[in-house]
């Protein structure tokens, strides 16, 4: 896996770049394909999980205005990327590994390479660049839809917007903006990698390319949550300003 | 626009399939015909632990970790380090810990189930069950089902303890902001057995779904090795969506009235 990150890396950069129009349909199929679930989730657990949970904790102490503050560390840092990479895995992730494990068996990989056509260059490169740039904006996407369940959980409880967003903004900040994004984006790297890798490795018939996609699925969540803690605990030890609450 | 509605078309039509599906094998399972096959229960309730008990723990070890951190510097910026235990407690147990046990069992036990059924489906394995009258719903789902609902309570509390574990070393191995008599007086007080027992019904539930959209996808499989990868990949959205509404759902019900703390009147 490590050998093909590098060819990866090495093949997007050096010229020629054949991959472009690959790379837009890969686009348009990850967009096309998890827009529904990642909205559903995002809803459903932001207005779940940091929602309910946290706005009980504040309603106890009559503080629900706090709910929007919460809403940055809990949405912003942890949710939004997390369940956007679980839905890119699950949805996007499973469906590369499903192409590419059939074209393994079907052998139009070995095919692509006796016509001189390079597999990593042409199939798997496209795919990640792809899969970087939709987690990365998806982020954002994910941001929004989770901070609107915090919203529902807000009037749930019948307390008015205007604290839940003046909290929200005075503690938000650009480290924690970037910080979501930028992990995002590595979510999304360790995703096509991962899914790519076991795709192209597929072997054994119907059951192997079903094999495959289930390895795939297992191996990038742990790879993307062990990521996920190694990033944050670096975030917040090297940013202490972004924990003050103000 | 027409193509960015026809997922969500797509899915309430088959939702009509897939819930007279999960009634069927439900029924297997209720009215105890699967007893005649109860071997293959077990040994599917063997799988179950030897191949996925370790990784659904290892996961929900990394998230009782990543709650422990988040906790721990959460309450030393509001000035109470010593309360970090509210929010391992809280996080793991109620919310994550389900999480990541419905994350993983959909990621292992739900695509494995429609790989292998799937792979039956298409080597005309299950017309063979048929043909030996072997009724290959109770003989491959029920089982299945039954062996997940035996196993899966057990694997889950496992989980929930190593998730406990996991942000006890957090909060005062790592970030050592708080005495582990401190951590262990905040963390039994804030939960009771009552959350254990709706935490579980919340997990459960998730597994019971998973394991029969698994078993759905896998049976109903077909346009030969390629179609097999596509359901497997198919079963794991609808997967990620159910467990989310599920997550949802049970926080309403248990908690959404109620937030059973220790503090207040």
């Amino acid at each position: 896996m490590m050998i093909l990150t590098g060819k990866t890396i090495v093949s997007a950069l050096r010229p020629p770049y054949p991959y472009g129009g690959e790379f837009i349909s890969q686009f348009l199929f990850a967009l096309r394909l998890c827009w529904f679930p990642l909205l559903v989730s995002t809803v459903a657990f932001g207005y779940g999980a940091p929602g309910l949970q946290a706005a009980n904790f504040l309603v106890l102490f009559g503080a629900l205005d706090r709910l929007g503050g919460f809403f940055v560390l809990a949405s912003i840092r942890e949710f939004a990327p997390v369940v956007t990479s679980i839905v890119l895995a699950g949805v996007a992730g499973t469906a590369i590994t499903a192409d590419l494990g059939a074209r393994k068996i079907r052998e139009e990989l070995d095919a692509l390479q006796v016509l001189g056509v390079d597999p990593v260059k042409n199939l798997v490169v496209p795919r990640f660049l792809a899969l970087m740039l939709v987690t990365g904006l998806f982020d954002v996407y994910a941001l929004l839809f989770g901070i609107f369940g915090g919203v529902l959980a807000t009037l749930v409880n019948g307390a008015p917007l205007g604290p839940f967003w003046a909290t929200f903004f005075t503690n938000a900040s650009t480290v924690d903006l970037w910080g979501s994004v930028l992990k995002c984006t590595g979510f999304g790297a360790i995703i096509a990698i991962v899914c790519c890798y076991k795709g192209m490795t597929a072997s054994g018939g119907a059951e192997g390319v079903g094999r495959a996609v289930n390895q795939a699925v297992v191996i990038a969540f742990l790879g993307v949550f062990s990521f996920n803690y190694v990033f944050t605990q670096t975030l917040l030890a090297t940013h202490p300003e972004i924990l003050a609450i103000r | 626009m027409g193509a960015l509605l026809a997922t969500p078309r797509g899915w309430v039509e088959s939702l009509g399939t897939l819930v007279k599906f999960f009634g069927r094998v439900v029924g297997e399972v209720l009215g105890l015909r699967v007893l005649r096959f109860f071997g293959e229960a077990l040994r599917q309730a063997g799988i179950l632990i030897l191949s996925s008990a370790l990784v659904i723990w290892s996961l929900c070890f990394i998230i009782g970790l990543q709650c422990g951190i988040e906790g721990a510097y959460f309450n030393r910026s509001v000035g109470s380090p010593a309360y970090a235990g509210v929010f391992a407690a809280w996080c793991d147990l109620r919310e994550l810990i389900p999480y990541a046990f419905a994350y993983m069992m959909a990621a292992k036990v739900g695509t494995g189930i429609v790989a292998e059924l799937g792979s039956m489906r298409i080597s005309d394995e299950i017309d063979a069950l048929e043909v030996m009258g072997i009724s290959s719903m109770t003989f491959l789902c029920a089982t299945r089902l039954l062996a997940a609902w035996m196993v899966l309570p057990f694997v889950y509390i496992a989980g929930i303890g190593v998730g406990f574990l996991a942000s006890y070393i957090a909060v005062v191995q790592q970030i050592a902001e708080v005495s582990a008599g401190g951590f262990s007086l905040i963390f039994w007080m804030f939960q009771n057995p009552p959350d254990l027992l709706y935490s579980l019904i919340k997990a459960m539930s998730m597994a019971t779904i998973i394991v029969l959209v698994g078993c759905y996808y896998g049976y109903n499989a077909g346009g030969g090795p390629v179609g097999v990868g596509t359901a497997t990949a198919k079963s794991m959205v609808v997967n990620i969506v159910l467990v989310h509404l599920l997550g949802m759902l049970g926080t309403q019900v248990f908690w959404g009235a109620n937030p059973r703390a220790p503090i207040g009147g």
